[in-house]
């Protein structure tokens, strides 16, 4: 009786054991997952504003010669020629900064250069970016920037009404999107969802420029 | 008298099988409790020690890029100028943890401008040169090629990309203090995790 009694308290401890160490595995894989999350959150965001600071470090009216081409980082090359100069200098800082990390993301690739977005007040109806000719579309950034044709023509890049209303002002905005993926870690053990990170930045023309 | 007996009769009925148990029990689950504590507490330090370095290398590489702005700059940003812009954020998170600035050694041994820009580009580097627990920030600069007059059949400006500003890119590496115990991590030293954090971005650069 006594025997019997001391192999069900054996077994009753060998069962919760069995039920609380992948409780426990399962919590601990999760919260590395955040942290995780949160860290890939931050470097896209600094990739994303170095980007759209980039821009004005090319010449307002600088356009890319015929063979140009950047990054390739991501297993992509991108051609710029002809498209503003500001617009592969922000794909450099990008690719250049989102450096780690990489093997865990899915990038939704969008069009690298745009121009012409508008967030729109009351007087006029928010309108969305069009892409630049010969602009790739297998980019992991999208910026939305203005430019100056060499004939003199402005292309307008994004316009933000929030910003000096209400004509707003013309500003540059890059932005990324990926989806986090842990099936390749040993964390896939425990983590069962797949985040989709966004980030988007938004850069002032500085007072002075080339 | 009777009493007393009844008393060491009892306790010799007493089972000992369950202290016994509970002691296999308590030293099965310590290992295992510490393990995930110990676990989730490293991860989170990582996580804001991480970050941090993101923002950090993120600011630092916007203070490199204006540093040569000026009419008068022709040199690469000091490397020493770059981290005491972000000394402050980088002490306050890397706690436990030395941080540097990537020199050339001097005659005097001091810590004179590396006139190459040779930063490491791992933590491993960084280990051999400056021991455990250290991270170092590192501004390099790679520049265009200067532009030539182009052969016949090609277009100026000649070679491709020799009119573009300097890149620079700001990295942190090294060892950051970690909970990770001796044998365990990637680290020789023990209680360290690798870290290699960059950020890169155009320069402004006027004609002199």
């Amino acid at each position: 009786m006594r025997r019997s009694r001391r192999r069900g308290d054996d077994a009753q401890a060998v069962l919760e054991t069995a039920l609380v160490i992948p409780i426990l595995l399962f919590l601990i894989c999760n919260f590395v997952a955040v942290m995780v999350q949160v860290t890939v959150q931050e470097q896209l965001n600094a990739a994303t504003a170095l980007a759209a600071q980039s821009r004005f470090q090319a010449p307002e009216n600088a356009v890319d010669p015929a063979g140009s081409r950047c990054c390739g980082v991501h297993g992509a090359t991108l051609v710029t020629a002809g498209l503003p100069t500001g617009c592969r200098y922000a794909a450099e800082s990008f690719y250049g900064t989102m450096t780690t990390y990489t093997g865990l993301l899915h990038w939704q690739t969008a069009t690298l250069c745009t121009s012409g977005g508008d967030s729109g007040n009351a007087a006029n109806p928010p309108a969305k970016p069009v892409a630049y000719p010969g602009s790739p579309a297998n980019a992991d950034v999208s910026c939305d920037i203005g430019s100056i044709k060499p004939g003199g023509a402005v292309v307008p890049g994004y316009v933000d009404r929030t910003l000096n209303p209400p004509s707003g002002l013309d500003v540059v905005t890059c932005s990324a999107s990926a989806s986090l993926d842990f099936a390749n870690t040993p964390l896939a053990w425990g983590v069962f969802w797949t985040p989709t990170l966004h980030a988007q930045a938004e850069a002032l023309p500085p007072p002075f420029r080339q | 008298m009777g009493g007393e007996l009844e008393g060491v009769v009892r306790l010799r009925r007493m089972p000992r099988a369950p202290s016994g148990q509970a002691i296999v029990e308590f030293a099965v689950v310590l290992p295992l409790f510490l393990f995930c504590l110990i676990g989730a507490l490293d991860a989170g330090l990582w996580a804001v020690q991480t970050s941090a370095e993101t923002s950090a290398v993120e600011q630092a590489a916007m203070v490199a890029s204006s540093a040569g702005s000026s009419p008068t700059s022709e040199t690469a940003p000091d490397a020493r100028a770059v981290m005491a812009s972000i000394s402050g954020r980088l002490r306050s998170a890397l706690f436990g943890t030395a941080i540097k600035s990537w020199c050339a050694t001097d005659a005097n041994g001091g810590c004179a401008p590396d006139s190459t820009q040779h930063c490491p580009s791992t933590p491993a580097e960084v280990q051999a040169a400056d021991g455990p627990r250290v991270v170092v920030v590192c501004v390099s600069e790679a520049d265009p090629p200067a532009c030539v007059t182009p052969p016949p059949g090609q277009v100026a400006p000649y070679p491709l990309g020799c009119g573009d500003s300097p890149m620079i890119t700001v990295r942190v590496v090294g060892f950051v203090a970690s909970l990770v115990p001796p044998g365990f991590g990637p680290g020789a030293g023990g209680f360290e995790l690798p870290t290699n954090i960059s950020a890169t971005t155009h320069t402004l650069r006027f004609a002199p």
